[in-house]
């Protein structure tokens, strides 16, 4: 009890004592925790929006001419022997007639004219959900349009490509801002801590003299970083939150963001975030005290 | 309590300050160290507290030689002996109150009690209306009697004084003596590094002079 009772003094005195650059480290964590949840919140949801189109990601290998049962059943071989798909599905040229037709609707009868047969047979192939990733999928086309007997093979190849490399370099940002949270956290915490030790020799140096162990000398810096921690980082999921709600009111409505359904981190998420950022805190104020109270 | 065996310290880069110095104190034992300045009993007081290491000879505490000590224990022991360093050592922005805390705050006292001794403390030195004075401000005589009290605040089973009334008068003097008397007479080993002989001339505890490091004379003591 008196133990902890005479750390919490000792912190409230460090904190009084360097509140400026304590102020500064909060902002500089909070700040820093916020660009990376930001970045990383974008990047969760575009994978899941990602994951939701490939869910209708199909390729269609069309072919020069009607297959026949049998050369149906040696293209499947063919096709699973690369790997795994969901689903293989034929269209013949009648099917893909009724389904232009379809799609055409009322103005099917411009249809009239042309001979029934004039669209190609086409195999519908739907991939196996691991196989989404772009090259995969590049790979699979690719072996599927060297299969005797094709003329080309479809795919959302634009989007997904676009898409594919617009998560790769947020994955990209998501790092550079992990790496900066970690500087950051790890060195400006070591900064003040630092300050208040130098601030403190006098007193640090009398505490050994009269027999403080090294726990009553470290206790409270170990916390001081703790604190900027959990304040820090707490801090940056708040205002994250608070922007995500508020991006959220401004654009709700039809229109571009309602395509994607945005959600938050959830709570657990939140929770690692600010963890590791307790972690990395309490590691920045560890290391300087390694240095400077060699006891 | 404490033994020195032909104990030397040498200051870089060729300053003898103590040279083959072999002494026992007894516990519970009042032990003056006179000689004129410069002649090692800072020095020697020092080495007592391990604050500095000798260069030779060994330093029994307690049957425990002190010079492995670290950390912990090394904390331990500096925590049963208290010390009024002759520069003070004072934290010069801190009241003192405060000041004199310290001392007990390292081995966790509990608030209430802390605060009693502290008053305890400055009454028997005089110093009540000091409580909340920041020492910066003290005049050195105050200064010197707040170190004492730091010295012997968390009841030391060794307390080591050095020069404690060197700026003090008469009276104040008679009052660090009844404090460093009364302590002794509760069990605590003291030793008083001093050129004051107003404060060792009738005493009948024993005294050591040292002279340019080197062990002069013990007299006195009862045989
Ligand atoms: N830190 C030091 N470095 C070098 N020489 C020192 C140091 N401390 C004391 N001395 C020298 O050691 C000798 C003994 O000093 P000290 O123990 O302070 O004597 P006293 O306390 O009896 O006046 C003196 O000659 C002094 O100059
Ligand atoms: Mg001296």
């Amino acid at each position: 009890m008196s133990f902890w009772f005479t750390v919490m003094r000792q912190v409230g005195r460090n904190l009084r004592q360097t509140w400026g650059s304590q102020l500064m480290t909060l902002l500089t964590v909070s700040l820093s925790v916020l660009i990376f949840a930001f970045f990383s919140l974008i990047y969760t949801n575009m994978i899941n929006f990602g994951e939701k189109l490939g869910d209708d990601l199909s390729l269609i290998v069309y072919l020069e001419e009607e297959p026949g049962p049998e050369l149906q059943q040696q293209l499947i071989n063919k096709i699973t022997t690369f790997d795994e798909v969901e689903k293989v599905r034929f269209i013949s040229r009648a099917e893909a007639y009724e389904r232009f037709a379809r799609q055409l609707g009322e103005n099917r009868d411009v249809l009239d004219d042309m001979p029934k047969d004039f669209l190609p047979p086409s195999i519908e192939v739907v991939p196996l959900k691991n196989l989404r990733s772009l090259n995969q999928v590049k790979l699979f086309s690719a072996y599927l349009s060297r299969l005797p007997g094709t003329l080309k093979v479809q795919y959302g190849q634009d989007w997904v490509e676009r898409f594919y490399h617009f998560t790769r370099l947020l994955s990209i940002i998501v790092l550079l801002s992990g790496t900066l949270l970690i500087l950051t956290t790890i060195f400006m915490v070591a900064y003040t801590i630092r300050l208040t030790i130098l601030g403190r020799q006098a007193e640090l140096e009398l505490l050994k003299l009269v027999g403080a162990t090294n726990n009553y000398i470290r206790t409270p810096f170990l916390l001081e970083g703790l604190l900027q921690g959990i304040v820090g980082s707490s801090l940056g999921i708040v205002s994250l939150y608070a922007l995500f709600q508020w991006i959220k009111l401004r654009f709700s409505g039809p229109g571009f963001l309602n395509v994607f359904e945005f959600s938050f981190f959830s709570p657990a998420v939140s929770l690692s975030i600010v963890c590791v950022s307790i972690l990395l805190c309490t590691l920045g104020s560890y290391s300087t005290m390694q240095k400077f109270l060699r006891i | 309590m404490v033994e020195l065996i032909k104990v030397s310290k040498e200051y870089p880069p060729d300053v003898v300050a103590l040279k083959d110095i072999s002494l026992s104190i007894g516990v519970g034992e009042m032990f003056f160290v006179i000689g004129m300045s410069g002649a090692g009993k800072t020095t020697l007081l020092k080495l007592l507290c391990s604050m500095e290491m000798p260069s030779g000879g060994l330093i029994e505490i307690s049957g425990k030689p002190i010079a492995q000590l670290r950390g912990y224990h090394l904390a331990r022991l500096r925590q049963k002996i208290g010390v009024a360093y002759q520069d003070f050592k004072l934290l010069t922005d801190r009241t003192t109150a405060e000041n004199i805390a310290i001392s007990m705050e390292v081995s966790y006292k509990k608030p209430a009690i802390i605060k009693k001794r502290v008053r305890d403390l400055l009454d028997q030195l005089g110093l009540a209306d000091k409580h909340d004075t920041i020492t910066g401000e003290l005049s050195r005589g105050e200064q010197q009697r707040v170190t004492l009290a730091r010295a012997v605040a968390n009841s030391p089973t060794m307390i080591l004084v050095d020069e404690p009334t060197g700026n003090l008068d008469a009276i104040t003097t008679e009052r660090v003596m009844n404090l460093l008397n009364k302590c002794n007479k509760a069990g605590a080993t003291i030793v008083i590094a001093t050129h004051d002989d107003s404060i060792y001339r009738h005493t009948s505890h024993r005294v050591m002079e040292l002279r340019r490091g080197r062990l002069q004379a013990i007299s006195g003591g009862l045989p």
